[in-house]
Protein backbone atom coordinates (compact mmCIF):
# COMPACT_ATOMS: atom_id res chain seq x y z
CA UNK A 1 0.00 0.00 0.00
CA UNK A 2 2.19 2.76 -1.26
CA UNK A 3 0.93 6.28 -1.75
CA UNK A 4 2.75 8.11 -4.54
CA UNK A 5 5.21 10.74 -3.31
CA UNK A 6 3.75 14.22 -3.51
CA UNK A 7 5.37 16.16 -6.30
CA UNK A 8 7.95 18.80 -5.43
CA UNK A 9 6.98 22.46 -5.54
CA UNK A 10 8.11 23.73 -8.94
CA UNK A 11 10.50 26.65 -9.13
CA UNK A 12 11.04 29.21 -11.86
CA UNK A 13 14.79 28.89 -11.57
CA UNK A 14 17.51 28.48 -8.95
CA UNK A 15 18.94 31.44 -7.03
CA UNK A 16 21.73 33.17 -8.93
CA UNK A 17 25.18 32.75 -7.50
CA UNK A 18 28.21 35.06 -7.43
CA UNK A 19 29.65 36.11 -10.78
CA UNK A 20 33.22 34.80 -10.96
CA UNK A 21 35.57 36.99 -8.98
CA UNK A 22 33.41 40.09 -9.17
CA UNK A 23 32.37 41.60 -5.88
CA UNK A 24 28.98 42.54 -7.30
CA UNK A 25 26.87 45.50 -6.11
CA UNK A 26 26.07 46.44 -9.70
CA UNK A 27 26.72 50.17 -10.08
CA UNK A 28 23.64 50.47 -12.29
CA UNK A 29 21.54 48.26 -10.06
CA UNK A 30 18.08 49.09 -8.75
CA UNK A 31 19.35 50.67 -5.57
CA UNK A 32 22.19 52.62 -7.18
CA UNK A 33 20.68 56.02 -6.46
CA UNK A 34 20.17 55.21 -2.82
CA UNK A 35 22.68 56.67 -0.43
CA UNK A 36 22.93 55.58 3.21
CA UNK A 37 20.81 57.90 5.35
CA UNK A 38 22.81 60.71 6.92
CA UNK A 39 22.03 60.34 10.60
CA UNK A 40 20.37 63.35 12.14
CA UNK A 41 18.56 64.47 8.97
CA UNK A 42 14.85 64.92 9.70
CA UNK A 43 12.63 62.40 7.95
CA UNK A 44 10.56 63.95 5.14
CA UNK A 45 6.81 63.78 5.69
CA UNK A 46 5.53 60.49 4.43
CA UNK A 47 1.80 60.80 4.96
CA UNK A 48 0.81 62.50 1.71
CA UNK A 49 2.98 60.08 -0.25
CA UNK A 50 1.27 57.06 1.23
CA UNK A 51 -1.52 56.74 -1.31
CA UNK A 52 0.82 57.36 -4.23
CA UNK A 53 3.29 54.79 -3.03
CA UNK A 54 0.49 52.31 -2.46
CA UNK A 55 -0.59 52.72 -6.06
CA UNK A 56 2.98 52.47 -7.21
CA UNK A 57 3.41 49.30 -5.23
CA UNK A 58 0.29 47.83 -6.79
CA UNK A 59 1.52 48.78 -10.25
CA UNK A 60 4.89 47.20 -9.60
CA UNK A 61 3.27 44.03 -8.36
CA UNK A 62 1.01 43.75 -11.38
CA UNK A 63 3.91 44.47 -13.70
CA UNK A 64 5.98 41.78 -12.10
CA UNK A 65 3.10 39.30 -12.38
CA UNK A 66 2.69 40.13 -16.04
CA UNK A 67 6.38 39.69 -16.74
CA UNK A 68 6.31 36.35 -14.96
CA UNK A 69 3.33 35.30 -17.04
CA UNK A 70 5.34 36.05 -20.16
CA UNK A 71 8.15 33.92 -18.83
CA UNK A 72 5.74 31.09 -18.18
CA UNK A 73 4.57 31.27 -21.78
CA UNK A 74 7.93 30.51 -23.34
CA UNK A 75 7.84 27.34 -25.42
CA UNK A 76 4.08 26.89 -25.04
CA UNK A 77 1.35 26.75 -27.55
CA UNK A 78 -0.60 30.01 -27.45
CA UNK A 79 -3.88 30.90 -29.17
CA UNK A 80 -4.14 34.47 -30.36
CA UNK A 81 -7.31 36.32 -31.16
CA UNK A 82 -6.56 39.01 -33.72
CA UNK A 83 -8.67 41.66 -35.39
CA UNK A 84 -11.35 40.79 -37.90
CA UNK A 85 -12.14 37.56 -36.05
CA UNK A 86 -8.87 35.94 -37.00
CA UNK A 87 -7.52 33.21 -34.72
CA UNK A 88 -4.01 31.83 -34.96
CA UNK A 89 -1.92 29.55 -32.80
CA UNK A 90 1.83 29.47 -32.35
CA UNK A 91 4.61 28.56 -29.96
CA UNK A 92 5.62 31.59 -27.99
CA UNK A 93 9.28 32.53 -28.16
CA UNK A 94 9.94 35.98 -26.80
CA UNK A 95 8.79 39.55 -26.56
CA UNK A 96 10.70 42.77 -26.94
CA UNK A 97 11.21 45.24 -24.13
CA UNK A 98 8.16 47.36 -24.94
CA UNK A 99 6.00 44.28 -25.52
CA UNK A 100 5.36 45.63 -29.00
CA UNK A 101 6.09 42.41 -30.85
CA UNK A 102 5.94 38.71 -30.03
CA UNK A 103 8.45 36.40 -31.61
CA UNK A 104 6.69 33.12 -32.33
CA UNK A 105 7.44 29.80 -33.94
CA UNK A 106 5.25 27.49 -36.03
CA UNK A 107 2.60 30.10 -36.55
CA UNK A 108 -0.50 28.40 -37.89
CA UNK A 109 -2.29 30.84 -40.14
CA UNK A 110 -5.30 30.37 -42.44
CA UNK A 111 -2.86 30.36 -45.35
CA UNK A 112 -0.28 27.97 -43.94
CA UNK A 113 2.32 27.43 -41.23
CA UNK A 114 5.06 30.01 -40.79
CA UNK A 115 8.21 28.65 -39.16
CA UNK A 116 9.11 31.93 -37.48
CA UNK A 117 7.18 35.16 -37.28
CA UNK A 118 6.76 38.43 -35.43
CA UNK A 119 3.28 39.18 -34.27
CA UNK A 120 2.51 42.84 -33.79
CA UNK A 121 1.03 43.21 -30.32
CA UNK A 122 -1.18 46.04 -31.49
CA UNK A 123 -2.86 43.47 -33.72
CA UNK A 124 -3.57 41.13 -30.84
CA UNK A 125 -6.82 41.46 -28.95
CA UNK A 126 -6.28 38.55 -26.59
CA UNK A 127 -4.21 35.43 -26.12
CA UNK A 128 -4.54 32.32 -24.01
CA UNK A 129 -2.34 29.39 -23.13
CA UNK A 130 -2.47 26.42 -20.81
CA UNK A 131 0.00 26.19 -17.95
CA UNK B 1 -3.05 18.50 -2.39
CA UNK B 2 0.23 18.05 -0.51
CA UNK B 3 3.41 19.15 -2.17
CA UNK B 4 6.99 18.44 -1.24
CA UNK B 5 9.08 21.33 0.02
CA UNK B 6 11.65 22.43 -2.56
CA UNK B 7 14.41 24.28 -0.71
CA UNK B 8 16.35 26.79 -2.76
CA UNK B 9 20.08 26.33 -2.31
CA UNK B 10 22.20 29.46 -2.46
CA UNK B 11 25.76 28.58 -3.28
CA UNK B 12 28.83 30.78 -3.34
CA UNK B 13 30.37 30.35 0.08
CA UNK B 14 33.27 27.95 0.33
CA UNK B 15 33.18 27.32 4.08
CA UNK B 16 30.50 26.92 6.76
CA UNK B 17 27.82 29.57 6.97
CA UNK B 18 27.66 30.57 10.62
CA UNK B 19 25.27 33.49 10.78
CA UNK B 20 22.61 35.13 8.69
CA UNK B 21 20.25 38.06 9.03
CA UNK B 22 17.39 39.63 7.10
CA UNK B 23 16.79 43.33 6.70
CA UNK B 24 13.37 44.86 7.18
CA UNK B 25 11.01 45.19 4.23
CA UNK B 26 12.26 48.00 1.98
CA UNK B 27 10.83 49.48 -1.23
CA UNK B 28 13.23 47.14 -3.04
CA UNK B 29 12.05 44.04 -1.20
CA UNK B 30 14.07 42.59 1.66
CA UNK B 31 17.65 41.44 1.81
CA UNK B 32 19.72 38.75 3.41
CA UNK B 33 23.32 38.79 4.61
CA UNK B 34 25.32 35.65 5.38
CA UNK B 35 28.44 35.35 7.51
CA UNK B 36 30.92 32.70 6.51
CA UNK B 37 34.16 31.25 7.75
CA UNK B 38 35.68 32.03 4.36
CA UNK B 39 35.78 35.68 5.44
CA UNK B 40 33.54 36.90 2.64
CA UNK B 41 30.05 37.84 3.81
CA UNK B 42 27.50 38.05 1.02
CA UNK B 43 24.43 40.13 0.38
CA UNK B 44 21.48 38.49 -1.34
CA UNK B 45 18.00 39.42 -2.43
CA UNK B 46 15.86 38.04 0.40
CA UNK B 47 12.97 36.47 -1.48
CA UNK B 48 14.94 34.81 -4.25
CA UNK B 49 18.36 34.21 -2.76
CA UNK B 50 19.99 35.90 -5.77
CA UNK B 51 23.49 37.05 -4.98
CA UNK B 52 23.94 40.85 -5.05
CA UNK B 53 27.47 41.32 -3.81
CA UNK B 54 30.28 40.22 -1.52
CA UNK B 55 31.76 42.45 1.18
CA UNK B 56 35.51 42.19 0.73
CA UNK B 57 37.93 43.31 3.40
CA UNK B 58 37.97 41.02 6.40
CA UNK B 59 41.12 39.02 6.97
CA UNK B 60 39.57 36.18 8.91
CA UNK B 61 36.43 34.13 9.39
CA UNK B 62 33.31 36.25 9.67
CA UNK B 63 31.27 35.10 12.66
CA UNK B 64 28.42 37.55 12.65
CA UNK B 65 26.62 39.68 10.11
CA UNK B 66 23.63 41.94 10.18
CA UNK B 67 21.77 44.51 8.10
CA UNK B 68 20.05 47.65 9.25
CA UNK B 69 16.30 47.93 8.79
CA UNK B 70 16.34 49.55 5.34
CA UNK B 71 19.30 47.49 4.14
CA UNK B 72 21.45 50.54 3.48
CA UNK B 73 24.11 49.44 5.95
CA UNK B 74 25.65 46.14 6.88
CA UNK B 75 27.85 45.19 9.81
CA UNK B 76 30.10 42.19 10.21
CA UNK B 77 32.05 40.64 13.10
CA UNK B 78 35.21 38.70 12.38
CA UNK B 79 38.06 36.66 13.69
CA UNK B 80 40.50 39.37 12.59
CA UNK B 81 39.53 41.25 15.79
CA UNK B 82 37.47 43.81 13.91
CA UNK B 83 33.86 44.65 13.30
CA UNK B 84 33.20 46.50 10.06
CA UNK B 85 30.35 48.69 8.91
CA UNK B 86 29.60 48.66 5.20
CA UNK B 87 27.52 50.56 2.70
CA UNK B 88 25.10 47.80 1.67
CA UNK B 89 24.24 49.52 -1.59
CA UNK B 90 27.75 49.97 -2.97
CA UNK B 91 29.54 47.28 -0.97
CA UNK B 92 32.13 49.80 0.23
CA UNK B 93 33.64 49.57 3.67
CA UNK B 94 32.58 52.54 5.84
CA UNK B 95 34.21 51.83 9.19
CA UNK B 96 36.57 49.39 10.83
CA UNK B 97 36.12 49.06 14.59
CA UNK B 98 39.13 47.52 16.28
CA UNK B 99 38.61 45.07 19.13
CA UNK B 100 40.93 43.16 21.40
CA UNK B 101 39.76 39.70 20.44
CA UNK B 102 37.55 37.80 17.99
CA UNK B 103 34.27 39.60 17.44
CA UNK B 104 31.26 37.29 17.25
CA UNK B 105 28.15 39.42 17.08
CA UNK B 106 26.93 42.72 15.67
CA UNK B 107 23.51 44.37 15.82
CA UNK B 108 22.16 47.77 14.70
CA UNK B 109 19.56 49.72 16.66
CA UNK B 110 16.28 50.34 14.80
CA UNK B 111 17.39 53.89 13.88
CA UNK B 112 20.82 52.64 12.69
CA UNK B 113 22.54 55.15 14.99
CA UNK B 114 24.24 52.64 17.26
CA UNK B 115 26.01 49.35 16.73
CA UNK B 116 26.31 46.71 19.44
CA UNK B 117 29.30 44.38 19.22
CA UNK B 118 30.34 41.43 21.33
CA UNK B 119 32.88 38.66 21.25
CA UNK B 120 35.63 36.74 22.91
CA UNK B 121 36.83 39.65 25.00
CA UNK B 122 33.65 39.20 27.08
CA UNK B 123 32.63 42.86 26.67
CA UNK B 124 29.54 44.38 25.13
CA UNK B 125 30.40 47.50 23.17
CA UNK B 126 28.07 50.19 21.91
CA UNK B 127 29.39 52.38 19.10
CA UNK B 128 27.80 55.68 18.14
CA UNK B 129 27.92 55.47 14.35
CA UNK B 130 27.63 59.25 14.06
CA UNK B 131 30.89 59.57 16.01
CA UNK B 132 33.05 56.71 14.80
CA UNK B 133 36.19 58.22 16.34
CA UNK B 134 34.70 58.27 19.83
CA UNK B 135 35.38 55.41 22.21
CA UNK B 136 32.52 52.93 22.49
CA UNK B 137 30.57 52.43 25.70
CA UNK B 138 31.71 49.16 27.25
CA UNK B 139 29.61 46.83 29.40
CA UNK B 140 31.23 44.00 31.31
CA UNK B 141 29.66 41.15 33.23
CA UNK B 142 30.04 38.07 31.10
CA UNK B 143 32.49 35.50 32.42
CA UNK B 144 33.10 33.78 29.11
CA UNK B 145 33.19 34.79 25.45
CA UNK B 146 29.92 36.25 24.21
CA UNK B 147 28.37 34.41 21.29
CA UNK B 148 25.49 36.69 20.49
CA UNK B 149 24.22 40.06 21.63
CA UNK B 150 21.05 41.76 20.43
CA UNK B 151 19.10 44.92 21.08
CA UNK B 152 15.61 44.30 22.35
CA UNK B 153 12.63 46.10 23.93
CA UNK B 154 12.88 48.92 21.39
CA UNK B 155 16.63 49.18 21.84
CA UNK B 156 16.32 49.85 25.54
CA UNK B 157 17.79 46.52 26.57
CA UNK B 158 20.50 44.18 25.42
CA UNK B 159 20.11 40.44 25.28
CA UNK B 160 23.38 38.53 25.30
CA UNK B 161 24.48 34.93 25.54
CA UNK B 162 27.76 33.23 26.31
CA UNK B 163 28.67 29.58 26.74
CA UNK B 164 27.12 29.18 30.14
CA UNK B 165 24.43 31.77 30.55
CA UNK B 166 21.73 33.50 28.65
CA UNK B 167 20.64 36.67 30.34
CA UNK B 168 16.94 36.47 29.62
CA UNK B 169 13.67 35.46 31.15
CA UNK B 170 12.54 32.00 30.11
CA UNK B 171 9.22 32.41 28.35
CA UNK B 172 8.87 29.04 26.66
CA UNK B 173 10.90 25.91 26.10
CA UNK B 174 10.61 23.09 23.56
CA UNK B 175 11.84 19.52 23.49
CA UNK B 176 13.88 18.73 20.41
CA UNK B 177 15.26 15.44 19.05
CA UNK B 178 18.75 16.87 18.66
CA UNK B 179 20.97 19.70 19.87
CA UNK B 180 19.62 22.90 18.40
CA UNK B 181 21.97 25.70 17.40
CA UNK B 182 19.54 28.32 16.24
CA UNK B 183 15.86 29.10 16.15
CA UNK B 184 13.64 31.84 14.83
CA UNK B 185 10.14 32.92 15.74
CA UNK B 186 7.67 33.70 12.96
CA UNK B 187 6.85 37.44 12.86
CA UNK B 188 3.28 36.66 13.90
CA UNK B 189 4.42 34.16 16.55
CA UNK B 190 2.29 31.22 15.39
CA UNK B 191 5.32 28.97 15.09
CA UNK B 192 9.05 28.82 15.15
CA UNK B 193 11.72 27.03 13.18
CA UNK B 194 14.89 25.52 14.59
CA UNK B 195 17.92 23.70 13.30
CA UNK B 196 20.99 22.06 14.77
CA UNK B 197 23.32 19.14 14.89
CA UNK B 198 21.21 16.51 13.12
CA UNK B 199 21.22 18.57 9.88
CA UNK B 200 17.43 18.88 9.96
CA UNK B 201 15.10 21.82 10.19
CA UNK B 202 12.13 21.61 12.50
CA UNK B 203 8.97 23.66 12.63
CA UNK B 204 7.10 23.83 15.95
CA UNK B 205 3.72 25.21 16.86
CA UNK B 206 4.47 28.07 19.24
CA UNK B 207 1.45 27.46 21.46
CA UNK B 208 1.33 23.69 21.75
CA UNK B 209 5.00 22.90 21.18
CA UNK B 210 3.95 20.25 18.69
CA UNK B 211 6.44 19.42 15.95
CA UNK B 212 4.66 20.34 12.70
CA UNK B 213 7.20 19.65 9.97
CA UNK B 214 10.79 18.57 9.58
CA UNK B 215 13.06 18.73 6.58
CA UNK B 216 16.29 17.11 5.59
CA UNK B 217 18.45 18.80 3.01
CA UNK B 218 21.61 20.16 4.52
CA UNK B 219 24.75 18.06 4.53
CA UNK B 220 26.06 19.41 7.77
CA UNK B 221 24.92 20.87 11.11
CA UNK B 222 22.74 23.93 10.84
CA UNK B 223 24.29 26.98 12.45
CA UNK B 224 21.62 29.62 11.94
CA UNK B 225 17.97 29.90 11.01
CA UNK B 226 15.99 33.08 10.44
CA UNK B 227 12.50 33.93 9.26
CA UNK B 228 12.17 36.58 6.58
CA UNK B 229 10.53 39.81 7.76
CA UNK B 230 7.25 38.89 6.03
CA UNK B 231 7.33 35.35 7.42
CA UNK B 232 6.90 33.76 3.98
CA UNK B 233 10.21 31.94 4.03
CA UNK B 234 13.04 31.04 6.36
CA UNK B 235 16.73 30.75 5.61
CA UNK B 236 19.18 28.28 7.11
CA UNK B 237 22.98 28.41 7.06
CA UNK B 238 25.02 25.28 7.50
CA UNK B 239 28.42 23.75 8.02
CA UNK B 240 28.04 22.44 4.45
CA UNK B 241 28.70 25.97 3.17
CA UNK B 242 25.26 26.58 1.77
CA UNK B 243 22.34 28.76 2.58
CA UNK B 244 18.89 27.33 1.89
CA UNK B 245 15.57 29.07 1.59
CA UNK B 246 12.46 27.18 2.72
CA UNK B 247 8.82 28.03 2.21
CA UNK B 248 6.69 28.61 5.27
CA UNK B 249 3.61 27.52 3.33
CA UNK B 250 4.73 24.77 0.98
CA UNK B 251 3.31 25.11 -2.50
CA UNK B 252 2.49 28.80 -2.35
CA UNK B 253 3.60 31.01 -5.22
CA UNK B 254 6.27 33.29 -3.78
CA UNK B 255 9.68 34.40 -4.94
CA UNK B 256 11.03 31.65 -7.15
CA UNK B 257 8.46 29.08 -6.05
CA UNK B 258 5.56 28.67 -8.42
CA UNK B 259 2.18 27.23 -7.58
CA UNK B 260 0.94 24.73 -10.10
CA UNK B 261 -2.76 23.99 -10.27
CA UNK B 262 -3.58 20.32 -10.77
CA UNK B 263 -5.06 19.19 -14.08
CA UNK B 264 -8.70 18.44 -13.47
CA UNK B 265 -8.98 15.84 -16.26
CA UNK B 266 -5.95 13.68 -15.61
CA UNK B 267 -5.14 12.06 -12.30
CA UNK B 268 -1.48 13.05 -12.60
CA UNK B 269 0.07 15.22 -9.96
CA UNK B 270 1.21 18.56 -11.30
CA UNK B 271 4.77 18.54 -12.48
CA UNK B 272 6.97 21.45 -13.45
CA UNK B 273 6.40 22.02 -17.17
CA UNK B 274 8.71 24.93 -17.81
CA UNK B 275 12.12 24.00 -19.07
CA UNK B 276 14.84 26.38 -18.16
CA UNK B 277 18.46 26.29 -19.22
CA UNK B 278 20.05 25.75 -15.85
CA UNK B 279 18.48 22.50 -14.74
CA UNK B 280 16.56 19.66 -16.30
CA UNK B 281 13.45 18.15 -14.80
CA UNK B 282 15.53 15.24 -13.53
CA UNK B 283 17.82 17.61 -11.69
CA UNK B 284 14.85 19.37 -10.21
CA UNK B 285 13.52 16.04 -8.95
CA UNK B 286 16.92 15.32 -7.46
CA UNK B 287 16.99 18.64 -5.70
CA UNK B 288 13.55 18.07 -4.24
CA UNK B 289 14.09 14.40 -3.47
CA UNK B 290 16.59 15.27 -0.75
CA UNK B 291 13.54 15.98 1.37
CA UNK B 292 11.91 12.65 1.94
CA UNK B 293 11.23 13.31 5.56
CA UNK B 294 8.29 15.65 5.53
CA UNK B 295 5.71 14.73 8.13
CA UNK B 296 3.31 17.26 6.71
CA UNK B 297 0.24 15.16 6.25
CA UNK B 298 -2.05 15.47 3.26
CA UNK B 299 -4.94 14.05 5.26
CA UNK B 300 -5.30 16.41 8.21
CA UNK B 301 -7.75 14.23 10.04
CA UNK B 302 -5.05 11.64 10.61
CA UNK B 303 -3.12 13.94 12.93
CA UNK B 304 -4.15 13.71 16.54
Amino acid sequence: MQTPLPSPVPVLRLPRGPEGLSRGFAPDGRRALLKPEVPGTPESPVVHECQESQEQRARALLRERYLRSLLAMVGRQVSFTLHEGVHVTAHFGATDVEVANFYVLQLQTPIGVQAEALLRCSDIIAYTFKL
Amino acid sequence: MAMRQTPLTCSGHTRPVVDLAFSGITPYGYFLISACKDGKPMLRQGDTGDWIGTFLGHKGAVWGATLNKDATKAATAAADFTAKVWDAVSGDELMTLAHKHIVKSVDFTQDSNYLLTAGQDKLLRIYDLNKPEAEPKEISGHTSGIKKALWCSEDKQILSADDKTVRLELIKSFETPATINSASLHPEKEFLVAGGEDFKLYKYDYNSGEELESYKGHFGPIHCVRFSPDGELYASGSEDGTLRLWQTVVGKTYGLWKCVLPEEDSGELAKPKISFPETTEEELEEIASENSDSIYSSTPEVKA
